[in-house]
């Protein structure tokens, strides 16, 4: 029987910065002190975040993010991008499937999952408007899908927006990102569907547990222009 | 010549966006919010004053983080946290792993937040500050290295000690019989 891992070597793996399904897929003891540590991390960042005063903000940098900043934070979010890809090269894609799914299950499961809360995507657009580097377009929803509301979120450090989208009794996290630090396939993680699209520069990433062809629609919908 | 102005808007579009998570780590290291907010504020005086000396293709968070650190490390609350001799260098425990306590799983998905949160606020700082750059942050190894100054193997180890002591707490206050 081959050793077991060293706590270096279970460590590493659970932090998504060495390999070792051969041996955790034989060993049940390495692979239950590994999940132990991923349980760990991942109820650590679902832990809510501390937020900054907006007072602050004006204070340190100067001014209130306004919609006017858009190019500038384009430029930011590209340059930034590069930055942290060096270092995001080290985490699993698995680690971005995770951290989505985790935001989704962490926003359901709190008592107020959205800032705006409209099935009208006239109020939920402009709500958005000097909140985000970015415009966030809501298309018209043919059923089965409705509108609930959305929210700013972080991941990566980054701002995005949130909306949550109802299908029947089913809750779909829909995330919009500018970067491209958004793989551009995200595999299925943890019973979870995830899907991918692009469109007019942004990263639109839905989660949700549903079959993937049930969000296809959503996809179409958000992908037309 | 690179000008003042040319300077301050290409510090300012790569620390826009690190407003939050840095705001966010000023928290867990001061533990209060008014502190936090200077720290921030002074970080980002900093981070404009030393621009010029930043390389440009290296890790800007970690710059940034490691300006905030070092602000936070000089200052009273900073140097109280310190520990007086150095964490590194006792041998622990963590050698032989206990692979035998495996339902660990159970803690973690009944731990609510706060109780993890509070558990996380009483380590030491070491331990505190790569858990937190590690797990809240999602750091990878390296760029831990580069905001703490310290090699891989030291952010490893700590890791390993930190997760550990949040363990025993955890069980602690949870199981008292084991």
């Amino acid at each position: 029987m081959p050793r077991h891992l060293t706590a270096e070597e279970i460590e590493q793996y659970a932090d998504g910065e060495a390999e070792a399904d051969e041996h955790l897929q034989g060993c049940a003891t390495c692979a239950s002190a590994a999940l132990s540590i991923m349980q760990m991390k991942r109820t650590l960042r679902a832990m809510p975040r501390f937020t900054p005063p907006a007072a602050l903000r004006a204070r340190v940098l100067g001014r209130p993010p306004r919609r006017s900043y858009a190019p500038r934070w384009l430029a930011a979010a590209a340059v930034l991008a590069l930055v942290v890809a060096g270092g995001a090269l080290w985490r699993t894609r698995d680690a971005t499937a995770s951290q989505l799914v985790d935001l989704h299950t962490t926003i359901l499961a709190s008592a107020n999952p959205v800032d705006v809360l409209s099935t009208d995507r006239h109020t939920v657009k402009p709500w958005f408007e000097g909140k985000l580097p970015f415009a966030v377009d809501v298309p018209d929803l043919a059923q089965p899908f409705h509108l609930i509301g959305g929210r700013v979120i972080y991941w990566r450090g980054q701002q995005g927006a949130y909306l949550l989208i109802g299908k029947g009794a089913h809750r779909i996290s829909l995330f919009v990102f500018i970067t491209d630090a958004v793989p551009r396939a995200i595999e299925s993680h943890a019973g979870m569907t995830i899907v991918v699209w692009r469109a007019r520069g942004l990263a639109y990433v839905a989660v949700a547990d549903v079959p993937p062809e049930d969000l296809q629609p959503l996809r179409q919908a958000f992908a037309r222009d | 010549m690179t000008q003042p102005t040319d300077l301050r808007s290409g510090f300012e579009e790569l620390a826009l966006p690190l407003f939050e998570p840095l705001y966010n780590y000023a928290r867990w290291l001061t533990h209060d919010p008014i502190e936090a907010e200077d720290l921030v504020q002074e970080t980002y005086l900093k981070g404009l004053r030393g621009f010029g000396s930043f390389a440009p293709g290296t890790n800007f968070r970690a710059w940034m983080y490691r300006i905030l650190r070092n602000t936070f490390l000089t200052s009273r609350s900073g140097l109280r946290a310190v520990p007086p001799v150095s964490i590194d260098e006792d041998p622990d425990t963590y050698e032989q792993l206990s692979v035998a306590e495996t339902p660990e799983s159970l803690f973690f998905a009944r731990a609510d937040s706060e109780m993890l949160r509070q558990t996380i606020e009483a380590l030491p700082l070491p331990f505190r500050e790569v858990l937190v750059l590690s797990d809240v942050e999602n750091m990878s190894y390296r760029e831990i290295a580069e905001t703490l100054s310290i090699p891989i193997g030291t952010v490893t180890s700590r890791l390993i000690r930190a997760r550990q002591k949040v363990r025993n707490t955890l069980r602690g206050d949870r199981c008292p019989d084991i």
